[in-house]
């Protein structure tokens, strides 16, 4: 069964149609990357499927349970799905060690120090370990956006969705942040990742989903989707972002 | 010795009983002011429409008028309905209602300039509002404002005086005393304003300090 | 006798009022502006009078240096009108935070345009009169709105020295008919009017002059 089920979704913004007839499937181990010019509605389905955003229309099931349905506790489900944002949003009040463990102890309720024996663990797996004690206007931006992840994966997620986790960074901080991604894909943490580089794409998918204007046009791995796709859409669009680079 | 001197030895113990009362007047005001401004503040960022546009109402009706207005109205109109309110409680009333005005719309305008990318990671990590207000707004909040709270309370301190007009027996209604015993007006008033500037001395210092404290990298107060 | 009618006769008070605020407005632009021009002197003795002069007006209560220029001054021989105490005062006191504003101001003003002009051959004053001050009054617009408010505010004292504005006018109406609580509850309400149009027409005025990219926020 899949961890994350996704049937007929819709989202409107005021009467404007942004994602329409969306169906997904996402099982756990699973690493999936949805890609797309940019406005055709990446950022808004994964708000939709974390319920940041309300969906208009449509179904969602989560570990079997259908959480658009009213009743449903939505702080479990966000707090069960990792978010890792374009630009950190790391709290600025607080240094990387903290940013992890207040999710820990005041949502999961664990102790201080098993806290932070936690926040250590899962910040040495990232080679962050010596920058723990630091706030974010001290790091890099690559530094910035590893602790972020942590702090999604600390949580012990069941799924961790990043929207353009390295388009905020040059590409050498890009590469550090693909590293840690790729490691992750190769642990067989379950993602679902939106980004604009086909690169980091190729790297940490088991496949791409090609979203336009609302509606997934395509689902298929990268060597196919990248180079000569049938549908022109397609095709034009990954000629334009491969030919960049 | 001179004779304005002379007096002021001889009024000391009501002069400083007036210092003390100015004194605790400014710490209450100061202390129930921030609660109500951090009060109003919550209510500000309400998902009700209707709180916030009384919130607002609430904050424009206090900056736009006189502290003194709502203070004569409550000591000389109040009584009209049965209701006599010592000098005392009017003031800590009317200036608690004033300075949380002016503290929610300093601490509105910092929460303005917040990042507020880290409220929406805050929402998706599973932190209610009430949560994230405690846990993310509140302390780069606070941060960002203390310039503007302690002038807060600077000021505070200076508009003890308008307590006097309501025959609130503060340090300035001493001096007043004094002077219309000696006719000393000028010495008293001007002995008056310089006592008021060693005051605000202090707290500036002990303001500098705490801004020091406080202060984080990339938080700038 | 109405509430109007309590309004109607409190309004001839806020015309005082408003003379008041307007003057010493007036009073505190004048100092604020002349005090911000000699701190680009950065003169040692003219920036210690500055830090002086800040300091003790803004320490000094508004109604302790009303007390002092109206009922102190003549002690050592001075005497002035209730009106001039009233307007000095509030000038002083204001001045000291206006200079605080345009200071702020002027230090926003980008460094590359003054090199410019004096590339282009400005002196000293014609950079200052056509480069740095029409910058700087656009971007003090929330600071002078804030303190024209603060002054508006503490108008009412002038009742202590006996001129007739709206709280002078109040106080005799409500000795006279006992009705304080209406009565200084019309004066809340003149008070908030006269402030929403005092902003009104500052805000109008800022739209008028506004530059685009010339953010005053
Ligand atoms: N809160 C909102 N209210 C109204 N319209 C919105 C809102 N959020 C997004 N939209 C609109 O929905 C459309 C999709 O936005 P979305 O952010 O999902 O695009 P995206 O695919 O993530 O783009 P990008 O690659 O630039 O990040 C856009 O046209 C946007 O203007
Ligand atoms: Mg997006």
């Amino acid at each position: 069964m899949a961890l994350i089920e996704v049937k007929d979704l819709a989202k409107a913004f005021d009467g404007k149609t942004v994602l329409k007839g969306i169906n997904l499937e996402l099982s756990e181990g699973q690493s999936k990357v949805v890609m797309g010019t940019s406005g055709c509605g990446k950022s808004t389905l994964l708000r939709c499927l974390n319920l940041l955003l309300p969906p208009t229309s449509g179904r969602i099931i989560f570990k079997g349970e259908d959480i658009t349905r009213p009743g449903v506790d939505i702080r479990k489900v966000r707090a069960d799905i990792g978010f890792v944002f374009q630009h950190f949003a790391l709290y600025r009040h607080l240094t990387v060690e903290e940013n992890v463990t207040l999710g820990l102890r005041k949502l999961k309720k664990m102790k201080a120090t098993e806290a932070v024996q936690k926040a250590s663990h899962e910040l040495e797996r990232v080679g962050m370990i010596e920058h723990r004690g630091k706030y974010p206007a001290q790091l890099s931006g690559g530094q910035k956006q590893r602790a972020a992840i942590v702090r999604a994966l600390a949580m012990d997620p069941a799924v961790l969705f990043l929207d353009e986790p390295t388009s905020a960074l040059d590409p050498e901080m890009s590469r550090e942040v693909v590293t840690v991604i790729n490691k992750l894909f190769l642990e067989n943490v379950t993602m679902l990742c939106v980004t604009h580089d086909p690169f980091l794409a190729k790297y940490i998918s088991d496949s791409i989903i090609f979203l336009d204007e609302g509606v997934v046009v395509a689902e298929d791995i990268a060597e196919r989707l990248f180079y000569n796709h049938a549908d022109p859409r397609i095709k034009h669009f990954f000629m334009s972002v491969i030919d960049h680079r | 010795m001179d004779a304005f001197i002379q007096d002021l030895i001889a009024y000391w113990p009501q002069i400083l009983a007036g210092l003390k009362n100015t004194v605790v007047l400014m710490v209450i005001m100061s202390v129930t002011g921030l609660m109500g401004g951090v009060g109003v503040f919550y209510l500000t960022l309400s998902s009700h429409k209707a709180v916030r546009r009384w919130m607002d109402g609430f904050i424009s009706f206090f900056i736009g008028t006189p502290l003194i207005v709502h203070l004569f109205l409550m000591y000389y109109g109040l009584p009209e309905l049965g209701i006599r309110l010592s000098a005392f409680t009017v003031a800590v009333i009317g200036f608690t209602l004033n300075v949380s005005a002016y503290n929610a719309r300093y601490l509105a305008t910092a929460y303005n300039g917040l990042d507020k990318t880290e409220l929406e990671a805050a929402r998706s990590q599973g932190f209610t509002r009430r949560e994230t207000f405690r846990l993310i707004i509140m302390p780069q909040v606070m941060r960002m404002s203390v310039p503007s709270l302690t002038n807060q309370a600077i000021q505070n301190l200076k508009d003890t005086s308008v307590a006097f007009l309501i025959q609130y027996h503060d340090f300035f209604a001493q001096m007043q005393e004094v002077a219309s015993t000696n006719f000393q007006f000028f010495k008293a008033y001007v002995t008056a304003g310089a006592v008021y500037l060693a005051l605000i001395s202090i707290i500036v210092l002990a303001a500098r300090r705490l801004e020091k404290r406080i202060a984080l990298p990339g938080l700038a107060t | 006798m109405t509430f109007g009618n309590i309004l109607i006769i409190l309004a001839e008070g806020a015309g005082y009022t408003v003379l008041v605020t307007l003057a010493s407005i007036s009073a505190g632009l004048a100092v604020g502006l002349s005090l911000a021009v000699l701190s680009t002197l950065r003169w040692k003795a003219v920036s210690l009078f500055l830090a002086v002069y800040t300091y003790v007006f803004r320490s000094i209560p508004v109604l302790v240096l009303l007390f002092i220029l109206f009922f102190g001054l003549p002690g050592i021989g001075i005497r002035i009108s209730p009106f001039v105490s009233m307007v000095a005062t509030l000038g002083l006191v204001s001045g000291a935070y206006l200079a605080e504003v345009f200071r702020g101001a002027m230090a926003a003003v980008d460094g590359d345009e003054i090199l410019a002009a004096e590339a282009a051959g400005l002196n000293r004053w014609e950079i200052f009169f056509y480069i740095i001050m029409p910058q700087m009054f656009r971007m003090s617009v929330p600071g002078m709105i804030n303190e024209f408010t603060s002054v508006l505010k503490y108008t009412p004292f002038a009742y202590t020295v006996g001129i007739p504005e709206i709280m002078k006018e109040a106080m005799s109406l409500a000795a006279l008919t006992l009705r304080g609580l209406e009565i200084y509850l019309a004066v809340g309400i003149l008070y908030f009017l006269i402030y929403k149009l005092f902003v009104m027409f500052f805000m109008t005025l800022e739209k008028r002059f506004r530059v685009p990219g010339l953010a005053s926020k």
